[in-house]
């Protein structure tokens, strides 16, 4: 299956899921606002590589901002990657925050909580 | 008033953005161009500009979904008013919007009700809501109301005022603490 590259705009994340390496990247920020057109493309793609996908997925997730009405949708993919784990697959969520992003960091959590899968809040320097 | 009294006001009130019009997407993206120019100025610490950022980002959507038209049926009277200042202590996003009389009700609960809660429960109340399954195009204006208390770690200060039988004004006013 193909990987999915989606370019960063100033409104809406970079998108980097390799279908072979399962590596699935997310970075930048997501505040469009029209959220739907962005991410239905996304969790399509999400759908079929659930049945593919290899034994190890990595969700590397650094985003410096997004809107609430992202939220959901990014919630909408860790269900995704839900179907995965309970297939048996190994799952991995890396959350990145700024050192100082407190907020980020506590969304990160929340995110663990609703979503059940095992996550890595990771904090970045912020250079 | 001239128009100097009027730039001397602007100053006093630290005024450092005020828009009135429809909210388009466009504008949407030139305010938060001008703002990340103008906090990027600003000597304030990165996560303060982060959370300005941010309740920017809910409040104007907010304007562009939820907005009102002042003539009904036409669209290109969906006016609404922006305007960021500051004090000493804090920063302040006020919008202001024409609401229908008949949404008043819930939305002042809605408000009402993120207003009364302590920020542990304000993060329950969050995770719960995020969790619930609906996704609407508009994003759920209760999730934006809890980011936006959150984020700003204050009570939501909002007003209504009677416009005619069927249409209020609402304003909000949201304030972000500077850091000492």
């Amino acid at each position: 299956m193909d990987n999915l590259k989606i370019e960063g705009t100033k409104q809406t994340p970079e998108i980097d899921f390799n279908s072979s390496t399962g590596i699935l990247s997310i970075s930048g920020r997501s505040i469009p606002e029209n959220t739907f057109e962005f991410f239905n493309p996304v969790l399509l793609w999400l759908d079929e590589f659930s049945s593919i996908a290899p034994e190890k997925v990595i969700a590397k997730i650094n985003l410096e901002y997004f809107n609430t009405s992202s939220s959901k949708y990014i919630l909408e993919i860790l269900k995704r990657l839900r179907i995965i784990l309970k297939d048996g697959k190994d799952i991995l969520v890396e959350w990145y925050y700024e050192e100082d992003d407190e907020e980020m960091m506590e969304t990160g959590e929340d995110y663990e909580d609703v979503s059940g899968l095992p996550f890595e809040i990771i904090s970045i320097d912020d250079e | 008033m001239n128009t100097y009294e009027k730039f001397r006001k602007m100053m006093d009130n630290h005024i450092m953005l005020s828009f009135k019009g429809e909210i388009t997407s466009d504008i949407i993206n030139m305010v938060l161009q001008i703002m990340e120019t103008r906090l990027d100025a600003v000597s304030e610490k990165s996560s303060v500009r982060k959370k300005i950022f941010n309740v920017l980002v809910e409040c104007m959507q907010n304007l562009y979904h939820h907005a009102e038209a002042e003539v009904e049926g036409q669209i290109d009277t969906r006016r609404a008013m922006l305007e960021l200042f500051y004090n000493n202590e804090f920063y302040f996003i006020l919008t202001g919007n024409y609401i229908k009389n008949n949404d008043i009700q819930r939305l002042k609960e809605r408000i009402d009700r993120v207003n009364s809660l302590s920020k542990e429960d304000l993060r329950k109340y969050y995770r719960e809501i995020l969790d619930n399954n609906s996704i609407s195009n508009k994003g759920g204006a209760d999730l934006g109301m809890i980011d936006m208390a959150r984020k700003s770690g204050q009570k939501l200060d909002y007003h209504f005022t009677e416009v005619n039988d069927n249409l209020s004004f609402f304003d909000l006013k949201v304030k972000i603490a500077k850091k000492k």
